[in-house]
């Protein structure tokens, strides 16, 4: 985000910080994108059309130093197309001196715009008018607010080859109350899996769970990443910006990489910016939810800081046709920032708390498999009560504390040493309904340290990269007193990893390789259904690559491809679990076997070097075509994804216990492959109208077990439309999205098998038995999403309105599929005030 | 100087906070928890009140959670125009000796009720095929929670001639739902069996 104060008839009280990269044709500092600081100072003298003067000073804001010979330029009309200003150029330039100081004269008013250029950055353009420019240059002794220019974030080293998509929260119509997946599936090829209406996991490509790492500020968030039910517990309200990585980025990032990285930013707190206030609050009907978010922050010339508090209240949501029994949600968060210039040195204290309490559908939970057969067989839950605010089991209640440090060295000009420490702390608690039902039935401490350190080089002209040294560490304990055995068993975990990203630039080609070293050791302990304790050992090493090559053909035209491998263990879950775990009993990797009749057993637990397990290796190809010319902007990504070892789980059977057949899961292991395509064509008619048209396919093949997998994200298509209104009243920006979509049946769904036949005795499974699920796939559906969103003044109002047709539907990807409808229409509005104090 | 001396003193706390935390390593496994919520053996103990030998019949999930199935061991057989006293032994077997769990029940009998399924008349009293299907027919429970409602670990039965049919019970868990009226579809199963009854 980038902002200029400008005061009239004063000398240096303007600000601007606004960020910049390279453009194509010069050498891309891999290291960093370096961000432009320029104070701007306007005179006005008279009437005279042509007698503007700006003054300014232009600084780096990361390594906080005056930027001499950066090209500052008048111009007329620019427009942006990609990464690049294309503009017709007054002839008006001026050259920043060793103090980055600038000073352009004799401006006429109709030159609207300045393009800031450097070699080594990007072109940035800031609008002297329009929307931004809210009072009329011929006034005297008036401030004029602030403007609002949008940037592009650095590019991470190792990643530059790879498709990156972000979404700027404060830019877009969002509802703040979704999900951290809900807002990322914005993106194209990004959608999610959830279990319910609250918990919601980020599929990228077909690959989700612990196969997409999630970053939290360039960390590895630490939760517990297991299951289908646990979302990671990101407070929206403390993110500015979502990232979202589609190749394998296991070379940069580590292990989980597979399918991609999805990387969640808070404000950068840049020095020199002015002091800033946001309140924001929303309400929507579907839920009756409110929330409530206050940001503040404010950069100093070489300290800067944020705080920002957030809480939301949702009671139980509803279906088209009926409300979903214990659907609400409750969540508290805090995050503080602190930003510390020192001579070289840039030091970045952040912390970040989130509190949670999550109720799960009350109708997932049965307790006899005659109940199961009628529950999935029913086209309404079996357990509907009126609206209630109440979360009762099932719940998760979730706090995560996460503290990061992070020092850069700028030892020279393109080169630095970053240190990074990050510590967080994961506390959950899940309850069910059973006896006992206010003792929590998974208890978990889970500490995750993390070390980093890299070194941002750049060897020649032509090439730069990154070394790095990274340890990381996970504690996870059981607490005592949830009266069952646990789920999860104990475990320590460390890993040393080592890695090594070059680039090189010929012309228009970019060359990045990559390599990465990791070791990994394990230490287990866990207890079995006799409460006898069991133990485990054991460590691995292994090695990923990444080649990756970019052509920029020309002004319009751009070409990426990356094959890249990436690595991953199965996680604790898919190698431990055992027993029930809301309407489910599953069995972990370890946990089971077939005896000599090749009946499935579970009475013992495995011992990992016995076992005949082995880690789950990827090879991806990306591919990425980029088309952009005035009107159109055309984007399709080409992918495959070949899977050994791909670790899923699915259902097994029904089994009798003591109160009657359950359902059974366990955890098994395919060799996969998953081909693919996103297109996004957009149009822009005119300045008003613009239109984007995405489409998302992916063919996902089993190569052990006839071609089936379970659980793969069915064809989608989306149009949108968006009409820019013309200003009116006080209104001084508007627009409107229209988004319709429709989310195909998923025909690659596996066999169905219902409960009813194999109580019956209809049905019976053998391990040659296909895969196969308790219910078909749902029907595709059709949805219509709207919104509006308004600026007056320094309010910022929007209505989303989700699912338009109040549609009846149930999504593949939504375990909840089995009990229960999705959420019907939902009115969401949202009010937001910024401050932003004149210099 | 003094700038440089407080960074260094910055990073020997950053250093000193990395060495403190992140070398800590425990070797505790979980302890051990006290298992509520498995049941692994049912034993219906059928004792004539006039004295003698009581019939016995039991249904046993050799692992719990486990994929082993469920095993109904033999049936129920009484003999003709007798009465008994039907008593309730649940046990975890996967403890070891086995745990009872009567006493877990006994302690939150306001959200526990037995309830019972037979083959019609299999038995003069209760007369009629029990209280699964209507939670007001008859069943002689011989004990009741605090609140005054049925439990249903202890009952009485009077067999009628002789027969052969299926006896069923189902123990259903009714926090905040058992009431008088309450039946056997309110709230959640904790076990069903069903075994034959033979009445000679």
């Amino acid at each position: 985000m980038c902002s200029i104060n400008n005061t009239i008839r004063s000398a240096n009280d303007g600000i601007c910080m606004c960020n910049k990269q390279n453009s194509h044709n010069t050498i891309i500092k891999s290291c960093c994108i370096l961000y432009f600081l320029f104070l701007l100072s306007l005179d006005v003298q008279s009437q005279n059309p042509c007698d503007k003067i700006i003054s300014g000073k232009v600084f780096d804001t990361e390594t906080n130093k005056p930027l001499p010979d950066v090209i500052v330029r008048s111009i007329n009309n620019p427009k942006v197309i990609g990464n690049r200003v294309i503009y017709s150029s007054t002839d008006k330039f001026s050259i920043s001196d060793t103090n980055g100081k600038f000073l352009l004269e004799d401006l006429c008013l109709d030159e609207d715009s300045l393009v800031f250029s450097r070699i080594g950055y990007k072109d940035s353009l800031i609008s002297l008018e329009g929307d931004f420019w809210t009072v009329s240059l011929t006034e005297t002794s008036v401030e004029l607010e602030n403007v609002l220019i949008s940037d592009e974030r650095e590019i991470i080293s190792g990643t530059q080859t790879l498709s990156r998509q972000t979404i700027n929260l404060d830019d877009r119509v969002v509802d703040r109350t979704s999900s951290l997946a809900g807002i990322a599936s914005e993106i194209d090829g990004v959608t999610f899996i959830s279990t319910g209406s609250n918990v919601e996991r980020p599929v990228i490509h077909g690959l989700y769970g612990n196969r997409v790492l999630i970053l939290n500020n360039y960390i590895k968030h630490g939760f517990q990443n297991w299951g289908d039910d646990h979302a990671p517990e990101i407070n929206i309200a403390s993110v500015e910006r979502i990232s979202v990585l589609k190749g394998s980025s296991g070379v940069r990032f580590g292990p989980e990489a597979l399918g991609g990285a999805i990387i969640v930013e808070a404000d950068p707190m840049d020095l020199r910016k002015p002091y800033f206030l946001n309140v924001n609050s929303g309400y929507q009907t579907n839920g009756k939810g409110a929330n409530f978010s206050i940001k503040t922050g404010k950069g100093f010339d070489n300290f800067a800081f944020n705080l920002g508090l957030s809480y939301m209240k949702l009671g139980d949501r509803h279906a088209p046709s009926y409300s979903l029994t214990n659907s609400g949600k409750e969540e508290i968060g805090l995050n503080l920032g602190l930003h510390y210039h020192l001579n070289d040195f840039d030091i970045k204290l952040y912390y970040s708390y989130v509190d949670i309490n999550l109720a799960m559908l009350r109708s997932s939970i049965f307790h006899s498999g005659d109940a199961i057969s009628r529950a999935i067989s029913s086209d309404t839950p079996l357990f509907i009560r009126p609206f209630s605010y109440d979360i009762n089991e099932p719940n998760q209640l979730v706090n995560h504390h996460l503290t990061k440090v992070n020092i850069n060295w700028w030892y020279d000009e393109n080169e630095k040493i970053t240190f990074t420490f990050g510590r967080q702390l994961n506390k959950r608690k899940e309850f069910d309904v059973r006896r006992n039902a206010d003792r929590p039935i998974i208890d978990l401490d889970l500490t995750t340290t993390d070390l980093m350190l890299d070194w941002d080089h750049s060897f020649s002209e032509r090439s730069d990269g990154m070394i790095g040294f990274h340890f990381f560490n996970q504690d996870n304990d059981n607490n005592p007193g949830t009266s069952t055995t646990p789920y999860i068993p104990n475990y320590n975990t460390n890993r040393y990893s080592f890695f090594l990203i070059e680039n090189l630039k010929f012309g228009k080609n970019l060359f990045e390789v990559g390599a990465r070293f990791d070791y990994e050791d394990y230490n287990v302990r866990g207890r079995d259904i006799s409460q006898n304790i069991f133990r485990d050992e054991h460590s691995l090493n292994n090695v990923t690559f990444s080649v990756g090559y970019e052509n920029q053909v020309n002004e319009s035209f751009s070409f990426r491809s990356n094959l890249g491998s990436a690595w991953r263990t199965p996680n604790m879950s898919e190698l431990y679990s055992f027993g029930s775990h809301g309407f489910k009993n599953s069995f972990g990797l370890l946990r089971y076997y077939y005896n000599e009749d090749q009946e499935l057993r579970t009475d013992r637990v495995v011992i990992m070097r016995e076992s005949e397990l082995s880690s789950e290796k990827s090879l991806k190809l990306i591919n990425e075509l980029d088309y952009n010319s005035d009107k159109n902007d055309v984007k399709l990504t080409l992918f495959s994804n070949y899977i050994l070892n791909y670790v899923f789980e699915r259902p097994i059977g029904l089994y009798g216990t003591i109160r009657g057949p359950m359902p059974y899961f366990i955890f098994d292991q395919n060799d996969v492959l998953f081909i693919g395509s996103d297109l996004t064509f957009k149009r822009k008619f005119t300045n008003k109208f613009k239109t984007s048209l995405s489409l998302n396919y992916m063919w996902s093949n089993n190569l052990d077990n006839n071609g089936k997998l379970i659980n793969q994200p069915p064809v989608r298509i989306e149009k949108n439309f968006i009409f820019e209104i013309e200003s009116f009243w006080k209104v001084n920006f508007s627009e409107i999205s229209l988004t319709p979509s429709y989310i195909f049946h998923q025909f690659q769904a596996p066999i169905t098998i219902t409960p009813q036949s194999l109580i019956s005795g209809e049905n019976n499974i053998t391990p040659d038995t296909d895969i196969f699920d308790f219910k078909d796939a749902p029907e595709g559906y059709f949805l219509l999403d709207f919104s509006w969103k308004l600026n007056i003044n320094d309010f910022t109002a929007s209505i989303i309105v989700n699912n338009v047709l109040n549609k009846k539907y149930r999504n593949y990807l939504n375990y909840m599929r089995y009990f229960a409808d999705d959420m019907g229409r939902n009115f969401i509005f949202n009010l937001s005030y910024t401050f932003k104090k004149k210099n | 100087m003094k700038n440089i001396f407080k960074l260094n003193y910055l990073l020997y706390t950053v250093l000193t906070l990395f060495i403190f935390t992140a070398c800590e390593e425990d070797e505790a496994a979980p302890e051990e928890e006290n298992e509520v919520e498995v049941f692994t053996d049912v034993k219906l103990v059928f004792t004539p009140t006039a004295g003698g030998a009581a019939v016995e019949a039991s249904a046993q999930d050799p692992d719990g959670a486990g994929v082993q199935e469920l095993q109904v061991l033999g049936a129920i057989n009484l003999a003709a125009n007798t009465s008994y006293t039907l008593t309730m032994v649940i046990e975890n077997c996967l403890e070891s000796p086995c745990e009872l769990m009567n006493e877990e029940i006994e302690e939150e009998d306001v959200e526990h009720q037995f309830f019972f399924a037979f083959t019609n008349d299999a038995f003069t009293s209760p007369a009629g095929n029990g209280n699964i299907d209507s939670a007001s027919d008859p069943i002689n429970y011989n004990d009741s929670d605090s609140n005054g409602h049925s439990l249903g670990l202890n009952t009485s039965w009077t067999t009628g001639s002789a027969s052969t049919g299926t006896f069923t019970v189902q123990l259903q868990h009714q926090p905040d739902v058992k009431t008088a009226t309450s039946g056997a579809t309110d709230g959640d199963t904790d076990f069903a069996l069903t075994f034959n009854l033979n009445i000679n």
